[in-house]
């Protein structure tokens, strides 16, 4: 089903590795223009995808086109912007120097890099900085510096592995921004990400993968209709109280995650929430809130692969 | 070949800049300017005339002869002192006290005991306080060794007239011959200038090659890898890479090559400024560099820099920090050491087996046929034989080291043993 609208498609790529298989026969599909979140706890395989389909490494199986041909990430790269995993830059060269440089081996001019450079770096606070080298800027400064290596050359394709980690929230937003803007403006982007809250504010499709294999994959909506449609939001005066015996129900509740001020509720099959609102009215519960809600990725997630496969660790990037 | 381009002058703007780069080009000629004039400052100062005592016990003239003979054209002024044997120990005893005393008019260097036994057996003794000073020592064996010959040939009733003239000493003048023309090198300069090159291309290779290294191992532990490969061929990185430092060394030898040729031409100048007169002080000419030995020098210094680089580049992507990569070149280190440890008998016989077979085998080849080429005639044909086999052996290093280079600078952990290295060479 690759069409000319499609920007990275793999198929049946499969990744060796002495001893464990790093990703196995994972199949997906980016259509040009949106942001597609590739989610999955830490060691799932998605930095292992990733860099095959920048061709750093060779897949064992499968095979990845981008931009609908065959031409490597390599002799693409002044259409791809790439933030790795793991960020570095060289620590003593100044940082304009080193963004033209980064941008000139990606087939950019010299002078263009130059004042592109410049934008940037006045966008996003840095313009002081420019003459500074590497090693004088806070980890947060080179964080900035590195993602304004990735999208300097106005790459077609922006392909981040953890973008958001190691930034403080305030700049977490600012990059946000920015790859909202890029995307409106037709850039496509594919970042990974094993905090499913974040893709699911931000990406129009997905492709959920644990273990190496793809557990499901499409746009959000579709996932979410395929996976849910049956969960319910629900708090009552004075936090859960009195709910027990109707949360007991198994003919009416599937299951409860319980938060202490608030639940999200699944509905048992057949029952439908019209039902569980009747019944929490009649036991004289002062219902505060009843949202039927569409599940969120991390619970379709768990839902999929069961709560051992999550990631070990909740909002805390792990910044190697 | 834009990006290589990219990479390369990225290389040499970033260490030309660099702070021990300026330092190093800076005192570069400075230590250069101290080799000309240091040796004779030195050469002033240790020159004075040494004072001794000729402790003569002899029942004969034999002492007496040998102090006349320091009185001399040799550097020591001698004063015989007539000792009868049971007195010897007590007058040495006081005598030492005076060796090397602050008084002035009593000081002496030391003191030379002759007995009879001197002509019979030439045993002779000397206390002083220069006893290390090989020159000291060998003008004194010398002086006496001379005298005891004659002593030894009157004696047996040679006519002293014919002593007299077959110990007139030989005096050896040294021309090199090059291209079956007399150069105006003496051998000394010759010698200097062999040593000077194996110096600057022993030098050259290792800094250079451990500068190529260095930057595998940034690039590794900085993780900017990551970004550089996405964008470059493995060997494009590599490629622009040793280029780049190899022309930062081109830079540097330019620099010195060109002070350095303007320093020996102001050298009377420059020994001005430090009162030093160099016409009368020094007897030692600087060797006239031919271009065919820069030709040389160059392009072995290219070729055997390529080979030592690519080596260094791939013991250090093996490598997962700066401490590792220098246990990793190690045994780079030691091929580099070879020729260095039978560099005496290149430069004694430079039409030797040792030189020949050196300077044709491609890890020693880059040191050993420069130092050769500068000490003796080299038969063209060997030259080229020699280049063969290092353009040869370079290539096929290079296809190794670009293999491990390309796997290894992804690789994060444990080091690879050597099975694991093959691998890394055989994966497409």
């Amino acid at each position: 089903m690759t069409t000319h609208d499609t920007v990275v498609s793999v198929a049946g790529v499969t990744k060796r590795y002495a001893g464990h298989t790093a990703v196995h026969d994972l199949s997906l599909e980016i259509p040009k223009g949106v942001i597609y979140g590739l989610l999955g706890p830490n060691g799932a395989g998605k930095t292992t995808t990733i860099r095959m389909i920048m061709n750093i490494i060779v897949p064992d199986e499968g095979r990845v086109e981008l931009f609908g041909g065959n031409a490597t990430g390599r002799a693409m790269a002044h259409r791809i912007g790439y933030l790795p995993e793991e960020r570095g830059l060289y620590r003593k060269m100044r940082v304009s120097d080193l963004l033209v440089f980064l941008a000139e081996i990606k087939g950019t001019r010299r002078s263009v890099a130059k004042s592109e450079a410049e934008r940037w770096l006045e966008r996003l606070g840095l313009g002081d900085w420019r003459e500074k080298k590497i090693d004088d800027l806070s980890k947060g400064m080179q964080q900035k510096v590195q993602f304004i290596a990735t999208v300097l050359h106005q790459p077609d394709l922006l392909i981040l592995d953890e973008p958001f980690s190691g930034f403080d929230p305030v700049n977490t937003a600012l990059m946000k921004d920015i790859i909202v803007e890029l995307a409106r403006a037709g850039t496509t982007v594919l970042f990974s990400t094993h905090i499913m809250e974040q893709a699911e504010k931000l990406c129009r499709a997905v492709c959920i993968i644990a273990r190496g294999t793809k557990v499901v994959d499409g746009p959000v909506t579709a996932v979410k209709q395929q996976h849910g449609g049956r969960h319910v939001m629900v708090s009552v005066d004075g936090g859960l109280q009195g709910t027990e015996r109707i949360f007991a129900d198994r003919t009416l509740v599937g299951n409860v995650d319980d938060y202490g001020q608030y639940a999200e509720v699944e509905m048992a099959d057949g029952a439908t929430s019209q039902a569980l609102l009747g019944a929490l009215v009649q036991a004289g519960l002062n219902v505060t809130q009843f949202q039927v809600a569409e599940p969120t990725l991390n619970k379709i997630f768990i839902d999929l692969v069961g709560p051992e496969a999550t990631q070990p660790r909740a909002e805390e990037v792990v910044d190697a | 070949m834009r990006k290589v381009w990219v990479v390369v002058r990225r290389e040499f703007i970033e260490r030309v800049r660099n702070k021990w780069f300026i330092a190093s080009t800076i005192l570069g000629p400075i230590l250069m300017g101290a080799l000309i004039v240091v040796p004779i400052l030195m050469a002033e100062r240790g020159g004075r005339e040494r004072t001794i005592v000729v402790v003569d016990v002899t029942t004969s003239d034999f002492g007496r002869r040998v102090t006349d003979r320091f009185s001399g054209r040799v550097p020591v002024q001698a004063t015989r002192l007539a000792v009868p044997l049971d007195r010897l120990e007590a007058v040495a005893d006081s005598l030492a006290g005076l060796v090397g005393t602050q008084a002035e008019q009593a000081a002496i260097d030391g003191f030379l005991i002759l007995t009879d036994a001197t002509v019979e057996d030439g045993s002779a003794e000397y206390r002083g306080g220069n006893v290390s000073s090989l020159v000291d020592m060998s003008v004194l064996e010398r002086v006496v060794r001379e005298v005891v010959l004659v002593e030894r040939l009157n004696r047996v009733g040679v006519d002293p007239a014919l002593v007299s003239r077959a110990t007139i000493p030989v005096s050896l003048t040294t021309v090199g011959i090059r291209g079956g023309k007399a150069t105006e090198d003496s051998g000394e300069a010759t010698f200097l200038l062999a040593y000077a090159l194996w110096f600057i291309l022993y030098m050259a290779i290792l800094l250079y090659g451990a500068q190529v290294s260095g930057s595998v191992v940034e690039e590794k532990t900085s993780r900017v890898i990551e970004v550089l490969i996405s964008s470059l061929r493995p060997f494009e990185l590599l490629g622009g890479k040793i280029v780049g430092v190899g022309a930062v060394g081109l830079f540097q030898f330019l620099i010195w090559g060109i002070s350095g040729k303007v320093m020996l031409d102001q050298s009377e100048t420059i020994a001005g400024w430090f009162n030093v007169d160099l016409a009368g002080a020094t007897s030692f000419s600087l060797p006239v560099v031919p271009a065919s030995t820069i030709v040389i020098f160059l392009v072995y210094f290219f070729l055997g820099y390529f080979l030592y680089a690519a080596m260094f580049a791939a013991t250090a992507a093996m490598s997962g920090s700066e401490a590792e990569s220098r246990q990793a070149q190690f045994p780079v280190i030691m091929l580099l050491m070879i020729p260095t440890v039978l560099m005496l008998s290149i430069l004694q016989q430079p039409d030797g087996e040792v030189a020949v077979a050196l300077s044709l085998i491609p890890f020693c080849s880059p040191i050993a046929m420069p130092v050769r080429w500068a000490a003796a005639e080299v038969p063209i044909g060997e030259v080229a034989l020699s280049i063969a086999l290092l353009a040869a052996t370079l290539l096929l290093v290079t296809w190794v080291a670009g293999r491990i280079y390309r796997v290894g600078i992804l690789m994060y952990g444990k080091r690879p043993n050597m099975a694991e290295l093959a691998r890394w060479v055989r994966t497409r």
